[in-house]
């Protein structure tokens, strides 16, 4: 009960987000961080649960470990609990389902510690998961995250080829929804939002956000859409880092070294 | 043409080709991503904030493993294989190629290490009195503080950080100061690394002496050879496996040995020890960077070698010497 209770308040909370279509969206609930806790590989405060956003009808899912291997994900109640994972590095959730002229999907990829798989990073993003989909090129690296105010690309595919000049959408919790088309190479380059509020000082103080790609695609009479849904953290520079105050003391430490030479300088002519 | 051929200049190409491995390596030769790249744990400093780069150095896994691993022995009474494992394979692996190739790693292969030689050109060309060599006294002050920095920055703030005595901005402090990690990213075009943290005093003197050092090795670059390798953590990191190292500086100067000093003149680490007579002795110091610049430099025949195992692959000579002191003239003017 207290589970439906919490799906429930995580639906109103996103009440708009994706515009029907299913996304992957963590679930904040103890549960969820008391699993990540004991599979010790999650990020500190990560949940091991993922609730399946406007889930309906016959949607199932499955887990894409590191080594490209598959796992089956079992719903409780539209959410998913994690495995604990068995070796260290990206995993991709892929969730799937049909109706009747349409097919939705939605993906969504974790870095997890733990042993090395030794398989590049590059497969399981190049591994087609869905009819149509949204790829990340890259990834954020290992160790790092999305972060606001940068520029990432990504890639549309369907049935494993680029998709060309086809319209996805960005957003936010904050920010109106953005559109973009993706090119000849089936590429699209989005800016994420510098959209974050009541930020406190310090990386670790501050929950990141959640952004979704959506797209969808019409082949004859069948719909097909696709959703990718990853967290983004803030750019410490929009806030309590300063870069031109940081190129002006590199501008001082060069001074110094000046000095210096002035010095040194002076003493060769003086013998 | 064949002026040119010295070990010198076929240093400077392998300089450059190491530089665009390092810096961009990402983009051709290897991927993206950490989990791809060569090594993981190099003995020079290519620095990992660089998204493109083909490898990285093995003095942010040290830290990383100090913080969150070692310090589990203290704090969650962690098994000794697990606490240890982490720090055992970057250990073992820059032993591995130290006996490759030893301290070549900086004379050979840092990017960092070949940026303020390109800077110290600079300053040449552009006139700028050069200080030949740092005196003695000078060069005792400054070598124990790349000791300093590699045991309190690379391992013992980054325990302590782990254990919960510091806070989280001494997890990597070393990186926090390294140039490398500005000038890496920098080449690439990432301006993100060029800050002043004011999230607490911690990270303000931490990316303060960063950008301060960076501004300082760059002026002193144009006029001093090699600033920051002085004080570089990596070559005490080194020094603990350079007996093994295959590739080694061999001093055979009992009888034919002057004593003139040509090769502490021509060290870029003023290491005046290498003119202390020696016989068939491996004189690789833990400052040495197997540049070759004294092999170069030394006029007599065969007293100064570069030896790889028991090959002898350079040996000082009078016409080598020759030609090096042409070239250097025309050099610089």
């Amino acid at each position: 009960m207290k589970k439906i209770i919490l799906v429930l308040f995580c639906a109103a909370a996103l009440w708009g987000f994706g515009d029907g279509a299913i996304y992957w969206a963590p679930h904040g609930c103890d549960n969820g961080k008391a699993t990540a806790a004991k599979h010790g590989s999650h990020g500190k405060g990560e949940s091991a649960m993922f609730a399946l956003m406007n889930q309906e009808g016959n949607a199932s899912a499955h887990l894409i470990l590191p080594d490209l291997s598959e796992k089956p994900l079992t719903f409780k109640a539209a959410t998913v609990n994690l495995p604990k994972p068995s070796m260290g590095g990206y995993y991709a959730m892929v969730a799937e389902g049909n109706e009747m002229n349409m097919t939705y999907s939605a993906v969504r990829y974790l870095s997890l510690q733990g042993r090395p798989a030794k398989v590049s990073p590059t497969k399981l993003t190049a591994l087609p998961k869905t009819d149509l989909e949204i790829i990340p090129d890259p990834l954020h690296r290992e160790h790092d995250r999305y972060t606001a105010s940068k520029s990432y690309r990504f890639l549309l595919h369907f049935k494993g080829k680029p998709l060309i000049n086809t319209t996805v959408t960005l957003e936010t919790h904050d920010t109106p929804v953005q559109t973009y088309t993706s090119d000849k190479t089936g590429a699209f380059l989005i800016t994420l939002p510098n959209d974050f509020k009541n930020v406190k000082v310090g990386r670790s103080e501050n929950k990141p956000s959640e952004f979704l790609l959506s797209t969808q695609y019409r082949f004859g009479e069948h719909l097909y859409k696709s959703t990718l849904t990853m967290p983004y953290s803030l750019n410490p520079n929009d806030f309590w880092q300063s870069q031109s105050y940081g190129a002006i003391t590199i501008f001082i430490g060069f001074l110094v070294g000046l000095v210096f030479y002035r010095r040194i300088k002076k003493g060769a002519k003086n013998g | 043409m064949d002026k040119l051929l010295t070990l010198t200049a076929l240093r400077r190409v392998v300089q450059l080709t190491a530089f665009v491995f390092f810096v961009y390596g990402a983009m051709i030769f290897t991927t993206f991503y950490t989990g791809d790249k060569l090594t993981q744990n190099l003995p020079a400093l290519s620095c990992a904030y660089d998204m493109k780069g083909g490898d990285f150095c093995a003095l942010i896994p040290l830290q990383h493993q100090m913080d969150h691993r070692v310090s589990t022995l203290f704090t969650q009474n962690a098994g000794a294989m697990e606490a240890l494992m982490g720090t055992l394979i970057t250990v073992g692996t820059v032993a591995v190629l130290i006996l490759i190739l030893n301290k070549a790693f900086c004379g050979w292969l840092c990017p960092l290490g070949f940026f303020q030689e390109t800077i110290t050109m600079i300053g040449t060309k552009l006139g700028l009195t050069q200080l030949i060599s740092l005196n003695r006294e000078t060069i005792n002050k400054v070598r124990p503080i790349k000791w300093f920095i590699f045991l309190f920055l690379v391992l013992i703030f980054p325990l302590l950080t782990g254990i919960g005595f510091l806070g989280h901005e001494w997890g990597n402090p070393y990186c926090s100061i390294c140039p490398s990690r500005i000038m890496t990213t920098a080449m690439t075009g990432d301006m993100s690394q060029i800050y002043l943290s004011q999230a607490n005093n911690g990270y303000l003197i931490l990316s303060l002496l960063a950008d301060l050092l960076f501004g300082l090795m760059i002026a002193l670059a144009l006029f001093v050879r090699q600033p920051f390798c002085r004080i570089c953590p990596m070559l005490p990191l080194q020094t603990l496996f350079k007996k093994i190292g295959l590739l080694r500086l061999v001093k055979k100067g009992s009888s034919s040995c002057e004593s003139c000093g040509n090769c502490v003149k021509a060290c870029p680490m003023d290491i005046y020890e290498i003119q202390d007579s020696a016989e068939n002795k491996n004189i690789t110091h833990s400052d040495c960077t197997l540049c070759g610049r004294c092999i170069e430099f030394c006029p007599h025949d065969g007293v100064m070698n570069f030896k790889y195992g028991p090959l002898t692959l350079l040996s000082s000579s009078k016409e080598g010497f020759k030609k090096r002191t042409k070239i250097d003239k025309w050099w610089k003017g």
